[in-house]
């Protein structure tokens, strides 16, 4: 292995890069905006949901509740004049949830006699399943403190129960997404351009002269992946401090280490990418081969759903992708500022996993020679 | 009548050719067959957002009847692993941070005497790294210590008896949730997809040029290339949603004819946006890349996978410049509500907007072309 050999050839991968400028927007662009994208999107909080209520019992007690709901910042009630009309908001979709009043909430009120306490109907959209389960928590809530203003504070059943959550205090969901867009965009984006890049330049023939030059095949593969490794760990600096100062989420744990195995998993995905070229004829089959092997990534690696929750054989699945440790890595260091030591299996399968490709990525080039 | 006629022969005549080179086409074949099948499979079967084997520990200072039967009502709830113990918090304080636990619960010494009591209290820590899961398991465990109570006495009475009903979902299942969108997915997939790289592939092979030399005007043409993807939608259309039906047992409460009527001009605009990309992309690679940027985005923010009504201000109005999102509104209200065609105006009004405009563009960009 030459030194100067693998110089000159980082700096005609420097230039090959830099004259196509779609590649460059492609590489700037995209992290930044899948960034923002996704960093909005989580959110647990009920916010100005709008409430369908029928109050057939209008007496001052039950103004008194709906007004309580309505104060709240997470619903805005919605009078119906009937039944069939707040049944007719559910059905289109204008309401999620639904409360009616029946005649009789007032006195049963008034008695508080324990035996028949006042009666409220709620009901949510099914349909919209992971609302009505926000939605539910906050309307129970609601209805129970403000009726307990209401009945007053008769016999106190129940344990009380203080909840409090480590890490991230108001379960925003910025910090989780934050921390998966850099596994999803590492992984899905890297694989992609090295592909795309690898079979163009074999459909050109320029792959071709560069194995007949004195450059072994590992400085073919240095030489391919040190420029692009370069480019995405300077995505990498741009994301992070683009998710701290837009987003306010910055990494709790060591940033150095972060760094490390952020870079390492760039240079193994990198040559994913290598990998799949080779089985690719033209840049468009390559592309969709990443693309394929990409949808089980955003699905299964625990990005967007959790893995627990996954039948037994999904979840045996999602452990054979380098994406679903590296999420968990990100995860564990940027938002719960894990210390190393907890994080060695992950790690130790990276390393596997990479050592393994290194290994085909070679194989790949000198196969060809 | 006969220049009406000799108009519907070349956009016949063009259109069967698509279907001819589509056919021969393994990447499209691949996407139309394998592509509904993994999604099905995943979103029905697969992916749940609702938590499940929730790992939690348990640091029990009563160590009593009624401490344990807390931690067995708990667990009961069918949501958890059995509970780890632990001695001290900073043991599950390591467990929650190395992410081997998502829940702590804290049990006092006094609890059976503060119990008898009716002044009883425990503490739940969460893993905050996960929001979701964590909200939930808050929420399920605040609804077991509500409820539990002292000794044989039964629970005390609500203050106010709250009657709840999960409508059009009784069991609140997330499953549903994506089988009810499944097919405005794989319409963005296959549409935007398949027409973008058409037209830049016959660029690249230079076949555009043969066509343009037909006598066949431009209009001809793009209706030729439209018609047979806008039949192969509506037969995965039903496709799907017949086998959504036959293996999930869930089938549309409302009727078929609105759900075509809806699912028209939804593909229209899915098309119009792959001509645009069409325009951007000079070859076939990058069109599959543009798409692949285009599609992702247009899945998280129109609400087929999380819930829209949920994101903040600004992203929600963006998300509704997508065709997915009126879209997956109207196949929810038709699929799970049984929604009716008088329900569905608004979204179908907003998609027929939408393809106004994507139509005005794409005409703006594809005359230059063209010639």
């Amino acid at each position: 292995m030459s030194w100067r050999r693998l110089r000159t050839l980082v700096q005609r991968e420097v230039r090959a890069t830099f004259r196509d400028p779609f590649t460059v927007a492609v590489l700037i662009t995209v992290p930044l905006a899948a960034l923002l994208t996704f960093g909005f999107v989580l959110s647990t909080e009920v916010n100005e949901l709008p409430l369908a209520v029928l109050d057939a019992d209008d007496t001052p007690a039950s103004r008194r509740l709906l007004a309580d709901i309505d104060a709240s910042d997470a619903f805005r009630v919605e009078p119906v004049r009937n039944r069939a009309e707040l049944e007719r908001g559910l059905v289109r979709g204008r309401t999620t949830a639904a409360v009616v009043i029946p005649p009789g909430f007032g006195r049963r009120a008034e008695r508080s006699d324990g035996v028949r306490p006042p009666e409220v109907q709620l009901s949510y959209d099914g349909a919209e399943a992971v609302l009505a389960g926000n939605a539910e928590g906050a309307l129970r809530a609601l209805v129970g403190a403000s009726g307990a203003a209401l009945v007053g504070a008769g016999s106190a059943g129940g344990i009380a129960l203080t909840t409090r959550a480590l890490f991230n205090p108001t379960l925003d969901g910025r910090p989780f997404m934050v921390a998966g867009v850099f596994g999803f965009v590492l992984s899905f984006l890297t694989t992609l351009i090295t592909a795309v890049t690898i079979v163009n330049e074999r459909l050109t023939g320029t792959f071709d002269q560069l194995q007949v030059t004195p450059a072994t095949a590992i400085e073919i593969v240095l030489g391919k992946l040190l420029p692009l490794g370069a480019v995405f760990s300077l995505d990498l600096l741009l994301m992070m401090v683009l998710a701290g100062i837009v987003l306010g989420v910055w990494p709790q744990g060591n940033v150095v280490v972060f760094l490390l195995v952020s870079m390492g998993y760039v240079f193994m995905s990198l040559a994913l990418g290598l990998v799949i070229s080779a089985s690719s004829v033209t840049a468009a089959e390559a592309v969709q081969k990443t693309v394929m092997f990409s949808i089980p990534l955003v699905q299964l690696s625990g990005f967007a759903f959790p893995i627990r929750s996954m039948p037994t054989i999904l979840q045996w699945l999602t452990e054979v992708f380098p994406a679903t440790h590296y999420i968990r890595i990100t995860r564990a260091i940027y938002i719960r500022a894990a210390a190393l030591d907890t994080l060695l299996p992950e790690l130790l399968w990276l390393a596997v996993f990479a050592a393994l490709l290194a290994w085909l990525a070679v194989r790949t080039v000198e196969a060809r020679a | 009548m006969t220049r009406a006629r000799s108009f519907w022969t070349g956009v016949w005549a063009i259109a069967y050719r698509e279907a001819t080179v589509l056919r021969h086409d393994q990447a499209f074949l691949s996407m139309i067959i394998a592509q509904p099948i993994i999604m099905m499979t995943l979103f029905g079967w697969g992916l749940r957002n609702e938590p499940a084997n929730v790992p939690w520990v348990v640091l029990d200072r009563s160590q009593t009847t009624a401490s344990r039967r807390l931690v067995g009502d708990i667990q009961a709830t069918g949501y958890f692993l059995p509970p780890v113990a632990v001695p001290d918090y900073p043991h599950g304080e390591a467990r929650l941070r190395a992410g081997k636990a998502i829940a702590m619960l804290v049990v006092p010494q006094e609890f059976r005497r503060d119990l008898e009591r009716g002044a009883a209290r425990v503490q739940l820590l969460l893993d905050g790294s996960d929001p979701l899961t964590s909200a939930r398991i808050g929420a399920y465990v605040a609804q077991v210590t509500a409820r539990a109570a002292p000794g044989r006495a039964g629970p005390p009475p609500p203050r106010i008896d709250a009657r709840q009903r999960f409508w059009f979902n009784r069991t609140l299942s997330d499953s549903h949730f994506f089988l009810a969108a499944l097919v405005g997915m794989l319409l963005t997939n296959l549409c935007l997809s398949t027409m973008a790289q058409g037209i830049v592939g016959e660029r690249e092979r230079g076949t555009y040029e043969q066509m343009a030399a037909l006598p066949t005007t431009a209009l001809q043409i793009v209706l030729g290339k439209i018609v047979p993807l806008v039949g192969i939608s509506l037969v995965i259309l039903l496709v799907v949603q017949c086998a959504v039906g036959v293996v999930f047992g869930f089938w549309p409460q409302g009727s078929w004819a609105v759900l075509v009527v809806v699912t028209i001009p939804f593909v229209l605009a899915s098309l119009a946006i792959g001509v645009l990309i069409s325009a951007l992309a000079r070859s076939t690679a990058q069109s599959v890349f543009i798409s692949v940027f285009a599609i992702l985005p247009s899945f998280v923010l129109s609400g087929v996978m999380m819930p829209y009504e949920l994101m903040p201000d600004g992203v929600r109005q963006l998300g509704g410049l997508l065709p997915l999102r009126w879209y997956q509104i109207a196949l929810r209200a038709v699929i799970a509500r049984g929604a009716g065609l008088v329900d569905v105006l608004v979204p179908l009004g907003a998609l027929t907007g939408l393809l106004v405009v994507l139509l005005a563009l794409a005409s703006w960009r594809l005359p230059r072309r063209l010639g």
